[in-house]
C-alpha cells in the first residue's frame, strides 16, 4: 500500500511524483511505456547522414504493430527501435473525425522533445466567459495562480522578456534568446501592421540554471536534449524524485482503470503488464492521474464500477466532453527578397521559437473581431536542416544549385496557435466495440473544427498578407487545410474543473468532485485551450495541486498508508 | 545514368556535386528499399508506405525508359549516347514550364521525382549541407549570435558577399 499512485510521468505525473516524494510520501509511479535513456534514444549530435535512409525512416519499421501510422516530428530515424512511442495500442476515430494522436509512452512523455514554448495565462484566459459569454470560467484567477507560474519558472528555468502586456503575463525570466536577422526584419514589418512581435517565453536555459548546464544550441532538442538544458522530467524531476528514496517506478505497465472500494472511493490501480500480459493491482491512499488530457480521460471511461456506471468521478456527465484543442496550420509561408545571396546564419540552431506574435485580437474589447477569444502566431525561417523551399524554384544545373544557395537565408513561415471552443460535437468515449491487444476498450474521438477558429484561421491569412507586404517579402503560398486536430498535442477539456459539480469533473484543486481522493494533474483539467500553450501550466497547477494534497494529507483528510 | 542524371541536377561549381556526393547510391540505395521522398501521399500504415514505395519503383524505373525512348525519338539514341546539349535539351522541356511540350507528362513528373531524390540525396549529405552552409553541422555554440546589423536593422542596405557561386543580383530596398 502507497501514500500515493501517479499514473503518468510527464510534464504533470513527473512534477507530481518529484514533489509527493520529497515531502516523504511513499510513491508508485506507473509509466505505460519504458524508461527513456537519452544515451540510447536522442539524436545526440548525429546528422541526418549518420542515418541509414537520410531520415526517412524503414518503411517497414512499424509492420505488424496495432497503430501504424508514424508521427511526425518527434518520433525519428534518430529514434526508430527505441519503442518511445505508442503503436501497440490503438485508438478509434469516431466518422467524420480524423484526429491524429501522437503518443509518447517512455518515461517524461511528451516533454522530452517538447517546443518549450511557456507563457502564462491570464485573467483574459481564466475569466474570459465573463469577458464574451462563451464556455465556462475557470475557477481560480491570475493573482491566485501568478506565484505558482513564479515557482515553475523558476524550477524550469525560461528565457524571454519584460513585455507589459496583460493578455500575456511577465513571469520571472531568464536572459532571452538574441533576434536573428529575420527577427528584426518581420518585427519591423509586424509594426507597421499593428500587431507585436515579441520573445516567446522559452523554456530553454540560456544560463546555467539550478544544477543544469546552459545550452549548446545543437538543434536537437525536438529528438531529445543530451544534456538537461531544457526542462523535460527525464532530466530534471524524475531523477530528483528517485533520489528521495521514496519513489518506486514501474515501466511498461499500462494503467487500465482506478479502483474503488465498496464507498466509491479510490483504492487503487489496475493495470497491464506489457512483458507478461498479465494485470496487476496496485493500491494507495490517493490516486494521481496524470497520463496525458485524454489517456486521462480514457482511463477514468474505463473504470465503471456500480457507484460509478458511465466512469469513475462522472456524476457531472462531462467526463471525456468538452474537448478542446489548438488549430495549428501555416497561414502563409515565403522569403525576403533583401536577404537573397546573404551568407548563411545560425538561424535555428535554437530549435526553438525565438520570437512570436502573441495574441492581439480582441484584447480591449471581447468581441472586436468576427471571432471571440484570440490566437497566436508562430514565427520561423532562415537557414534551417534543408533547402525544403527547393520546389519554389524552377529548373536543374548550375543556376538551379546556385539559387538553392541563393535563397537559403531567406525563407519565412508561420504557424497559427488558435483555441478551439468547447462544443458538444468534440469529445472523446469508449469506442463501444474494439478493444486493444491487452483487451482495453479503446479510446474514441469525435471532432470538429468549428466556427470561432475558423475564422481564426481565415483572419491570420490575411495578416499573413498584410505582413509580408510590410515586410517586402513574397509569399510562395498558405495551407489549404489546418493541420489535422491532434496535431498541436495541447488538446484540454475532457476533466475539466469549476466550482460547480454539475458542469465539471474536478474542483479548483484539480481534485475530482465526486472521489475527493482522486486527483488529475495534467491539461484535462483546463477548461479549453487558449492562445498558449499548456506545459509550463500543467507544471505550475500540479505544483498547486500537490500542495493542496500535502495539506490534506497534514489535516487528516487523507490518511497515511 | 541515374549518376549523370543526379550530376546534371546539381553539378559540381565551386563545391562538389552530386556524382562525388554518392547521390547515385543514395537514389539506388532509396528505390530498391521502395522509400519514397515525394510527400504527396498520406502515410497511414505500414500497407501504404509499401504501395507508395512499389510505386515509386515502379514509376522510377518507367522513368528511365521513358527517358531512352524519347531520346530516341528525338535523337536517334539512348540517352546516355546523346551528346550533352542533347541531353540538356531533353531535360529542359521537361524542367522548364515555358519548354513544355505536349506528350511529355510523364516525363516531367519523372522528372520532378529524380529531382527530389536528387536533392534530397545531395543535401542529406555532409558535402551538401556543407556546400550550402548549414550551421547545424556545428554542435557546440557558447551562445546563440543574433543579428550582426545593428546599424541597419530593416537589412535593406546588406553588402553582397564577394564568395564565387553566389548570384550578384542587387537586393530591392
Amino acid at each position: 500500500m502507497y501514500d500515493a499512485i501517479v499514473v503518468g510521468t510527464g510534464a504533470g505525473g513527473g512534477t507530481a511524483m518529484k514533489i509527493l516524494c520529497e515531502a516523504g510520501l511513499k510513491v508508485c509511479a506507473i509509466n505505460s511505456g519504458p524508461r527513456t535513456d537519452p544515451e540510447n534514444d536522442y539524436r545526440n549530435h548525429r546528422q541526418v547522414y549518420d542515418l541509414k535512409y537520410r531520415g526517412y525512416g524503414d518503411p517497414l519499421r512499424l509492420k505488424g504493430k496495432a497503430h501504424q501510422e508514424p508521427y511526425s516530428v518527434e518520433e525519428s530515424e534518430y529514434s526508430e527501435g527505441r519503442d518511445l512511442f505508442e503503436h501497440d495500442i490503438a485508438y478509434s476515430n469516431a466518422p467524420g473525425t480524423d484526429w491524429y494522436w501522437k503518443r509518447c509512452k517512455a518515461t517524461g512523455g511528451k516533454a522530452n522533445f517538447w517546443g518549450r514554448s511557456s507563457a502564462r495565462f491570464g485573467d483574459i484566459d481564466f475569466k474570459a466567459a465573463d469577458l464574451d459569454g462563451v464556455g465556462e470560467n475557470w475557477p481560480v484567477d491570475y493573482a491566485e495562480i501568478s506565484p505558482w507560474f513564479s515557482k515553475a519558472e523558476r524550477y524550469m528555468g525560461v528565457a524571454s522578456t519584460i513585455q507589459n502586456r496583460p493578455s500575456n503575463p511577465d513571469g520571472e525570466y531568464l536572459p532571452p534568446m538574441a533576434f536573428r536577422c529575420i527577427d528584426y526584419i518581420i518585427q519591423k514589418g509586424a509594426e507597421k501592421i499593428g500587431v507585436p512581435y515579441l520573445p516567446d517565453r522559452c523554456a530553454q536555459l540560456t544560463t546555467d540554471h539550478n544544477h543544469h548546464p546552459a545550452c549548446h544550441y545543437c538543434g536537437n532538442c525536438s529528438r531529445g536534449c543530451d544534456v538537461g538544458s531544457f526542462f523535460s522530467p527525464t532530466w530534471f524531476t524524475i531523477p530528483e524524485a528517485e533520489a528521495t528514496k521514496n519513489l518506486t517506478l514501474l515501466t511498461n505497465s499500462l494503467v487500465r482503470s482506478v479502483l474503488v472500494d465498496e464507498s466509491g472511493t479510490a483504492k487503487g490501480v489496475a493495470y497491464v503488464d506489457r512483458a507478461t500480459r498479465k494485470e496487476v493491482e496496485v493500491y494507495a491512499k490517493v490516486v494521481v492521474l496524470a497520463a496525458s488530457c485524454v489517456e486521462t480521460a480514457h482511463i477514468m471511461l474505463n473504470s465503471k464500477s456500480h457507484h460509478w456506471p458511465t466512469g469513475i468521478a462522472n456524476s457531472s456527465g462531462q467526463l471525456g466532453r468538452n474537448l478542446c484543442e489548438h488549430l495549428y496550420g501555416s497561414p502563409g509561408y515565403g522569403y525576403l527578397p533583401r536577404l537573397l545571396g546573404q551568407p548563411a546564419t545560425p538561424d535555428n540552431i535554437a530549435d526553438s521559437t525565438v520570437a512570436w506574435m502573441p495574441r492581439w485580437q480582441n484584447l480591449k474589447n471581447p468581441r472586436e473581431e468576427k471571432f471571440v477569444r484570440g490566437y497566436s502566431v508562430y514565427m520561423g525561417g532562415g537557414c534551417g536542416e534543408f533547402p525544403g523551399y527547393y520546389g519554389q524554384i524552377e529548373g536543374f544545373g548550375p543556376g538551379f544549385k546556385r539559387d538553392l544557395k541563393r535563397y537559403y537565408a531567406t525563407t519565412i513561415g508561420a504557424l497559427i496557435q488558435a483555441p478551439t471552443l468547447p462544443s458538444p460535437t468534440n469529445y472523446v468515449d469508449i469506442d463501444p466495440e474494439k478493444k486493444d491487444t491487452f483487451g482495453i476498450p479503446q479510446l474514441r474521438f469525435h471532432f470538429q473544427w468549428g466556427p470561432n477558429e475558423l475564422l481564426m484561421w481565415e483572419h491570420s491569412k490575411q495578416v499573413m498578407i498584410d505582413l509580408f507586404k510590410a515586410m517586402g517579402g513574397e509569399l510562395w503560398g498558405v495551407d489549404d487545410q489546418p493541420n489535422r486536430p491532434g496535431t498541436s498535442l495541447h488538446e484540454t477539456g475532457v476533466c475539466r474543473f469549476g466550482n460547480d459539480s454539475k458542469t465539471s469533473v474536478t474542483n479548483k484543486w484539480a481534485q475530482t468532485h465526486d472521489v475527493p481522493n482522486l486527483y488529475i494533474c495534467d491539461a484535462s483539467i483546463f477548461p479549453n485551450c487558449t492562445d498558449k500553450t499548456t506545459t509550463m501550466p500543467i507544471v505550475a497547477f500540479t505544483m498547486r495541486t500537490c500542495d493542496h494534497m500535502l495539506n490534506n494529507f497534514k489535516k487528516g483528510v487523507h490518511k497515511r498508508a | 545514368m541515374v549518376e549523370h542524371l543526379a550530376e546534371m541536377i546539381i553539378p559540381e561549381d565551386d563545391t562538389a556535386g552530386a556524382k562525388k556526393a554518392g547521390v547515385a547510391e543514395f537514389i539506388d540505395f532509396m528505390v530498391a528499399n521502395r522509400v519514397p521522398v515525394s510527400t504527396s501521399r498520406d502515410i497511414r500504415s505500414t500497407d501504404d508506405a509499401m504501395a507508395a514505395g512499389n510505386d515509386a519503383q515502379n514509376r522510377f524505373l518507367a522513368g528511365l525508359d521513358w527517358m531512352n525512348a524519347r531520346s530516341r525519338s528525338e535523337f536517334g539514341r539512348e540517352f546516355m549516347d546523346c551528346a550533352p546539349e542533347q541531353q540538356n535539351s531533353l531535360m529542359e522541356e521537361l524542367a522548364y514550364k515555358a519548354k513544355f511540350k505536349p506528350t511529355t507528362e510523364s516525363g516531367r513528373a519523372f522528372f520532378q521525382m529524380m529531382r527530389d531524390y536528387t536533392v534530397v540525396g545531395y543535401y542529406t549529405t555532409e558535402i551538401g549541407l556543407k556546400s550550402i552552409g548549414y550551421p547545424g553541422l556545428r554542435v557546440v555554440w557558447p551562445k546563440m549570435p543574433g543579428c550582426a546589423h545593428p546599424d541597419d536593422p530593416e537589412h535593406a542596405n546588406l553588402r553582397q558577399p564577394a564568395t564565387p557561386g553566389i548570384s550578384t543580383q542587387p537586393s530591392k530596398n
